[in-house]
């Protein structure tokens, strides 16, 4: 038999070196695939991914990334700038984008949706969904909070109260599922919670004659496995907190608008529920109308509650509960506890056993009038009930943006509102369609500021802040480098040293940072931040790290 | 001081039976409103403005400061506004602003033009019993270093060309006697050093953490940084002296009134 030439040989091995390459270059099995549920449970074990809301289920927005350091932050600049063309009427550009081998999944406010290279800031598909000429508006504000990924399916919610499943390498739609009737007031905007073969999901609308609801879908046939509803049926645990009145329980509000948060190993997700309908006019509701302005743990399964801890028992100031829970395990009073935390719009800080809903520790965090202290019965001492004045605004005194928790450093880090206001209630007209406040109120502008404050957990004391001049409604990311990245009204997007909460770096970004919080990841060996802001999304890294 | 209020969170009131409105048709080409003499038209409008606009007006129409939407209580004190001009605004929406197009039916329109009617700011409605001729020249000496009426004067205080449109008798003479009682946003004073040593006194037009963006008393637009700035004092008192009886007779007002007054009928 004749030899092959040495020729033929180099040629052979060097098309099959090529193919292997390329190959391996264009795609390997995981980036065909997508990510998977276990991917998401791994977090932010791999450094170029950023595949749920929160970066991993635990909701402390806590990247372990550390290229960009308290030394080296002064050196950050924008690598690229994504103009979005869509403008966001009376708020923000509230999303957190999703990364995966490259690709940014970005929603954007009226449904607008991407998939953009993240190196450039290029844009492979848009999407736009044709919304109904007589959108209710159930969620105050055209914003949406991002996507869920699952494979290679992306999910979104739409204004007009749908869940939509699409193709994230095309933009196409696979399927979508309508939530709810948009012109009751419902709609949706939060960040799907994609777990193993379950898409969760929660329902805006608290403003108006709707009663709340988290729902599980799954991901393939878009088939609803369970829903919860945060309002009780007549005779259901927790409808004893209500009037005998089966009609105001189907329009109790108890919005569920938030990311909730998971714990695999107790399969517990959980989530925050909004302010009761009306929103200040309550003598139609007597009693604590739960679940409202509460935090339910659920079994992921089956959706049936495990435990509750209501915050604002009879919430009569639009003070929605609707925050990511914060879940870390850590060492309370000695011991080993799994805990799920929360800065509320109240004014406290509460930290929950989230084994079994015990309060460990409930501060406040703010000059809240509402009241100081939690009674040994877990219930706030109540001592203003808005009549008279300088209680947090119903912005609330921090809101829905997310905060982060520094495990070294036991801090809870959040964006504080300082307000005052006057609260005036009136019996509201109660009509589909239309908002349902029960009331005005009164802010006195020339009072409110607002402040980045650092937490100690076991506490609930200040251990640093900094002041901004006005309210500010921009979330927190941190970095185990010792970083804490977060946004203010006034548009700048900053960094600071988590130990003592010094500035150290600062950019204009030209419009106010509402609603959204930092997310970051590792392409081409550099550590990039975004942050959306007005109609943009800017992404920054070091220049030489 | 000041406590500059504002509804922020809707106000809810009892609807009115809307059917009849239906019957309002097509208005769109009218210059009147259809709706003007029928009281129920302001209230249904509040209601859908409380539903549908007071996200970035606020609840009263008064504008939401932080987002920068504009005071609606004011819109009738432009020149050319008219109820159809609003009517066409709230159909066609402003290109290129935030500010977009409404399907609503012509009928509930109309009714979002009666509300914005009703909340409208009173201004000066009586004639001011003063002498023009005087007034221009007591303006021109007192007031045009620091404030202009139609493009002539300083920048450092409002443009006062429509003011008496804008503000009731009684609130002119307080601004004039009394000028630091209350001091509209972007006019607040403030005065520092800077690193090169300059003593600045001026009005700050915005501010962030980081920055302060002034007119200094020159009228000149300046951007600082705070952290070069020492002695920042911000107290409170208007760069605008106050102007009593022994500087400003009472007639002489009158008559600075009257010459503002009779700006509108140029």
């Amino acid at each position: 038999m004749k030899k092959p030439s040495i020729r033929v040989l180099v040629f052979v091995g060097t098309l099959v070196s090529s193919l292997s390459l390329s190959w391996s270059s264009i795609a390997n099995a995981q980036d065909l695939d997508g990510p998977s549920f276990e991917d998401i449970l791994d977090g932010f074990s791999d450094p170029s991914r950023w595949l749920t809301y929160s970066g991993d289920y635990s909701g402390t927005r806590h990247s372990p990334l550390s290229q960009i350091t308290p030394d080296n932050v002064d050196q950050l600049r924008p690598v690229w700038t994504f103009q979005t063309g869509t403008t966001t009427r009376g708020r923000g550009f509230e999303t957190t984008p999703l990364v995966d081998n490259g690709v940014l999944y970005v929603t954007g406010s009226n449904n607008y949706a991407w998939a953009i290279d993240a190196r450039t800031g290029r844009a492979f598909w848009q999407y736009r969904r044709n919304l109904p000429n007589d959108l209710t508006y159930g969620a105050s504000a055209p914003v949406n909070r991002g996507f869920g990924m699952l494979g290679n399916q992306l999910f979104m919610l739409t204004l007009d109260a749908h869940l939509m499943s699409f193709d994230r390498r095309t933009g196409d739609v696979l399927w979508e599922r309508e939530l709810a009737d948009y012109q009751v007031g419902y709609s949706a905007t939060m960040a799907p919670l994609v777990l193993d073969n379950k898409v969760i999901v929660g329902i805006s609308g608290g403003e108006y004659q709707t009663r709340g609801f988290i729902d599980a879908f799954d991901p393939v046939s878009g088939e609803r496995l369970w829903r919860f509803n945060t309002i009780p049926g007549p005779g259901e645990p927790g409808s004893e907190t209500w009037p005998d009145d089966p009609a105001i329980l189907a329009t109790g509000g108890g919005g569920a608008w938030m990311n909730g948060s998971y714990d695999a190993d107790l399969n517990l997700i959980y989530w925050g529920v909004g302010n009761p309908n009306p929103d200040y006019f309550a003598e139609n509701r007597p009693g604590d109308n739960l679940y409202s302005n509460s935090i339910v743990a659920l079994d992921a399964n089956s959706g049936e509650l495990r435990w509750h801890y209501q915050f604002t028992p009879h919430d009569i100031n639009d003070w929605d509960a609707n925050h990511v829970p914060v879940l870390a395990n850590i060492q309370w009073q000695g011991e080993p506890r799994r805990v799920a935390m929360v800065g509320n719009r109240n004014g406290f800080f509460y930290v929950l056993d989230r084994v079994t809903g015990e309060l460990l520790l409930g501060k406040p965090f703010t000059a809240t009038t509402w009241a100081r202290e939690i009674g040994a019965d877990g219930r706030p001492i109540v001592l203003n009930d808005g009549s008279q004045g300088c209680l947090p605004d119903p912005w609330g005194s921090t809101n829905f943006y997310p905060p982060s928790f520094y495990p070294d450093l036991d801090l809870f880090i959040l964006t504080a509102r300082e307000t005052c206001a006057t609260y005036v209630p009136e019996e509201p007209a109660n009509t589909r369609g239309l908002s349902n406040n029960g009331g005005t109120v009164f802010i006195d502008e020339e009072q409110g500021y607002g402040a980045l404050r650092a937490l100690d957990i076991h506490t609930g004391e200040l251990e640093w802040e900094f002041t901004y001049p006005s309210p500010t409604f921009g979330g927190v990311m941190t970095t185990a480098s010792g970083l804490v990245f977060a946004g203010d009204h006034e548009g700048n997007f900053m960094a600071f040293n988590a130990e003592n909460g010094e500035n150290l770096w600062h950019y204009q970004t030209g419009s106010r940072i509402w609603g959204a919080a930092a997310m970051t990841f590792m392409l081409d060996g550099l550590q990039y931040v975004l942050i959306p802001s007005g109609t943009t999304l800017t992404a920054f890294a070091l220049p030489n790290p | 001081m000041n406590r500059s209020r504002h509804f922020a969170i809707y106000q809810s009131i009892p609807v009115l039976a809307l059917v009849w409105l239906a019957s309002a048709g097509s208005a769109y080409a009218q210059a009147v409103n259809p709706l003007q003499s029928d009281p129920r038209a302001a209230l249904a409008g509040g209601t859908i403005f409380r539903a549908q606009c007071a996200t970035c007006h606020g609840a009263d129409a008064k504008g939401l400061e932080t987002i920068d939407a504009p005071d609606l209580t004011l819109i009738w004190t432009r020149s050319g506004s008219t109820e159809e001009s609003v009517f066409r605004t709230i159909r066609e929406g402003i290109a290129g602003s935030i500010m977009p197009p409404h399907g609503f039916p012509d009928a509930e329109v109309w009714m979002l033009v009666s509300y914005l009617r009703s909340v409208a700011v009173e201004g000066t409605t009586d004639r001011i019993a003063g002498n023009t001729e005087r007034g221009a020249g007591l303006f021109n000496d007192n007031c045009s270093r620091c404030h202009r009426v139609d493009g002539t004067g300083g920048s450092l205080g409002p443009d006062l060309s429509n003011i008496t449109r804008r503000r009731p008798l009684d609130a002119l003479f307080v601004s004039v006697r009394n000028p630091s009682a209350s001091i509209a946003r972007r006019y607040k004073p403030v005065a520092f050093l800077t690193a090169e040593n300059e003593r600045v006194q001026g009005t700050i037009k915005s501010e962030d953490a980081f920055s302060l963006q002034v007119m200094d008393s020159n009228q000149i637009l300046r951007g600082f940084t705070k952290t070069e700035l020492t002695d920042l004092t911000r107290d409170g008192q208007s760069l605008m002296p106050a102007f009593e009886v022994n500087m400003l007779s009472e007639s002489e007002l009158n008559d600075i009134l009257t010459y503002l007054q009779s700006n509108h009928d140029r």
